[in-house]
């Protein structure tokens, strides 16, 4: 079969899986456009503006665990995408970038709308592709998609002069069925021997604690993991980025760990004398100071990156490979040495963990308030969103205070429900990546959790919900302020709010989301908080958005001190330290 | 903290290069100096070969040289990042 290289590349997604493009056309993309015309089995997807493609591709990874995908032209289409790119890759989300570039000929010259893509997003990707001509199309699509999906997943930058895609010439179209880079062979399976090794520091280990991440919802891991702790019977802490990998009601799950992590966690993170770590990285909001990171812990580090094994904190057992599978075969070996692990050895410990949690846990139950008398508070509306939604929701956040209340007061019993910029911290991820999600899940319930901040930051893909009818639930933290920058002026900077309020230059919210077409509460009472939410979640088929002013005096607790802090070293309130 | 050379066979592709030199910036690591050459003399990558399964043809990768001056735990950082590039084959402290 001849085709030219359009149609050509259009062929090669289809033969990927792809169901949706998120992308914005422009001049150097026009031929990829015009195939995307000519065909139905792929639906491209128009945002309003490139950040809100990447994220919305994003998203739709994240739920899904498929790569996402991105069309964009060249120029500032394309760096109008980076920020999303970014954010997709310091989460190890699976993504492929296909961005427009000038003809082959013009390149170098300063042409109209000409960047340097690949320079521009070297850092950021796993890796990247110039498309050399159209003979080369497929063999390169079947490349990125083998590279973004495999190992530690992660975003693949393609950049296509557009003399390749030119529809007037054409060339053999072959679809390659499978590839094989051989200067690339991510690991997969662990070594028995360290495995032998782990399952002997298992039995010795008095204080356990399981510590997942993102990593281990990346490799589907997460049963593997509820039936390892079957087994054990260990604490479990999840990080921000694998809350949902291991079930939030279960008696053992201690809750997130970290900066904002529970009192529990961290303390039992800090005395622990053995942790096992999985497909996590030890990232700084994790460790607080690494010399002071768990000082007496014995360190089983399972990842499917060698490079983040040791990186920050030494791991005394290694084990490199895909984590679902190691996770088996340490089920295995756990299994035929059933006989020596000793339940009761870990009582007294888990009765330390319960001792904590009684002492300085978080308040669940603070949505009961219903009195005017006070403020609404933060954490009192994701509760309420927890409970009408009844825990199984997806939910997707932006980037601050509202994102930190929503991972420690929604309990997430599944993965990829929890949809959020963990490494990056991008502003404006929130309500693209729900569009994402809503388009691979239209059946399920999709919330974004922002706060007035964050929404503002990509707030014009209100009208791509409108073009394509997605009924999300956007629930607006008000505070007036850049609440966690404002926190941090509070507990650091003597109160001094540099920049972090708009002096009364807020929108009214109702008003703008309106006029995209959208339904818009606005809640100032306790008293109507929670009917306002529930008659919002019965609009089935609209997007609502409920713009609720909470108390703006509200900090987010646990927060670790910093700098020179260990774990166990916490602010509990805003004058409260232990 | 001592000099070493490390010694990286990749793919003799365009932009290969400037993934490694950039990893080194974007990690604050230092490049004292770097030299590169299209491997033409593959019969003395015999172990590599065998190390790799693979046949290396004339011109088909490059060899690059870098010395730095970074501790024991960097350079196995710095060796296993340069590794997880794409287009890298193996890289590998030079021996004395």
């Amino acid at each position: 079969m001849k085709l030219p290289g359009n149609d050509i590349l259009i062929q090669s997604l289809i033969n990927e899986g792809v169901e949706y493009i998120f992308g914005y056309p422009g001049g150097a993309a026009l031929h990829i456009y015009d195939a995307i015309f000519n065909q139905n089995e792929i639906e491209h997807i128009l945002v309003r503006h490139e950040q809100g493609a990447t994220h919305a591709a994003d998203g739709y990874a994240r739920a899904t665990g498929k790569p996402g995908v991105v069309l964009v032209t060249s120029g500032p289409g394309a760096t109008n995408a980076i920020t999303g790119i970014a954010t997709a890759f310091m989460d190890s989300i699976p993504m492929v970038v296909l961005s427009g570039q000038v003809a082959t000929h013009l390149i170098g010259t300063d042409a109209f709308q000409e960047t340097d893509m690949i320079g521009i997003s070297r850092p950021i990707v796993k890796h990247s592709f110039t498309v050399e001509s159209a003979d080369k199309i497929s063999e390169v699509i079947k490349q990125a998609f083998f590279i973004a999906t495999s190992g530690r997943p992660g975003p693949v930058v393609i950049d296509i002069p557009k003399d390749t895609t030119a529809p007037d010439k054409l060339f053999d179209f072959l679809l390659p069925e499978s590839t094989n880079i051989r200067s690339y062979n991510p690991p997969i399976e662990p070594d028995i021997k360290q495995i032998k090794r782990a399952v002997d520091a298992i039995i010795d280990a008095e204080k356990p604690v399981i510590y997942a991440g993102g990593g281990s919802i990346n490799s589907n891991a997460s049963e593997e993991l509820v039936e390892l702790n079957k087994i054990l019977n260990f604490p479990v802490t999840n990080t921000l980025m694998g809350l949902g990998v291991y079930p939030a009601e279960d008696i053992r799950f201690m809750g997130m760990l970290g900066m904002h992590g529970t009192y529990q966690s961290n303390m039992a993170m800090h005395n622990a004398d053995l942790i096992i770590a999985i497909g996590a990285r030890f990232d700084d909001r994790i460790t607080n100071t690494p010399d002071l990171f768990a000082p007496r812990a014995k360190i089983i580090h399972f990842d499917v990156d060698q490079s983040s094994i040791s990186k920050i904190i030494e791991a005394n057992i290694a084990i490199t490979g895909q984590v679902k599978n190691s996770l088996k075969v340490l089920i295995d070996e756990l299994n035929n040495k059933k006989n020596m692990i000793e339940h009761t050895k870990i009582k007294p410990w888990l009765t330390q963990i319960d001792e904590w949690t009684d002492q300085h846990g978080l308040n669940h139950e603070l949505y009961k308030e219903n009195s005017d008398t006070s403020s609404i508070l933060p954490q009192a509306v994701v509760q309420h969103v927890y409970h009408i939604t009844n825990g199984e929701a997806y939910v997707t956040s932006d980037v601050g205070q509202h994102q930190m209340f929503a991972a420690q007061y929604y309990h997430f019993n599944k993965p990829r429900r929890w949809i959020n910029s963990g490494g990056l911290g991008t502003m404006g991820f929130g309500l693209p990546a729900a569009m994402g999600v809503k388009f691979a899940f239209p059946n399920d319930e999709v919330v974004c959790i922002t706060g007035e901040g964050s929404i503002q930051m990509c707030i014009q893909e209100l009208s791509t919900c409108k073009q394509y009818n997605l009924p999300i639930k956007i629930i607006n933290i008000n505070n007036e302020a850049l609440g966690m920058v404002k926190q941090w002026q509070d507990m650091n900077y003597g109160g001094r709010h540099s920049e972090s309020t708009y002096q009364s230059s807020l929108p009214d919210f109702v008003e703008l989301v309106e006029s995209y077409g959208h339904k818009a509460f606005k809640v100032e009472k306790n008293s109507d908080l929670k009917s306002t939410l529930e008659k919002a979640f019965s609009l089935k088929d609209e997007l609502v958005f409920v713009d609720v002013y909470v108390d703006p005096e509200e900090h987010v607790y646990p927060m670790l001190v910093a700098p020179n802090g260990s774990l166990k070293d916490m602010w509990l309130s805003k004058d409260k330290k232990v | 903290m001592m000099q070493r050379k490390l010694s990286v066979i990749l793919e003799n592709k365009p932009g290969a290069l400037a993934r490694i030199v950039g990893l080194f910036h974007q990690r604050g690591y230092n490049i004292e100096s770097l030299h590169v050459d299209p491997v033409k003399d593959v019969e003395n990558y015999k172990d590599i070969e065998e190390l790799l399964n693979i046949t290396l043809k004339e011109n088909e990768v490059s060899r690059l040289i870098i010395t730095t001056t970074v501790s024991d735990n960097l350079l196995r950082q710095i060796l296993r990042q340069i590794n997880k590039l794409i287009d890298v084959l193996i890289a590998q402290e030079e021996s004395k």
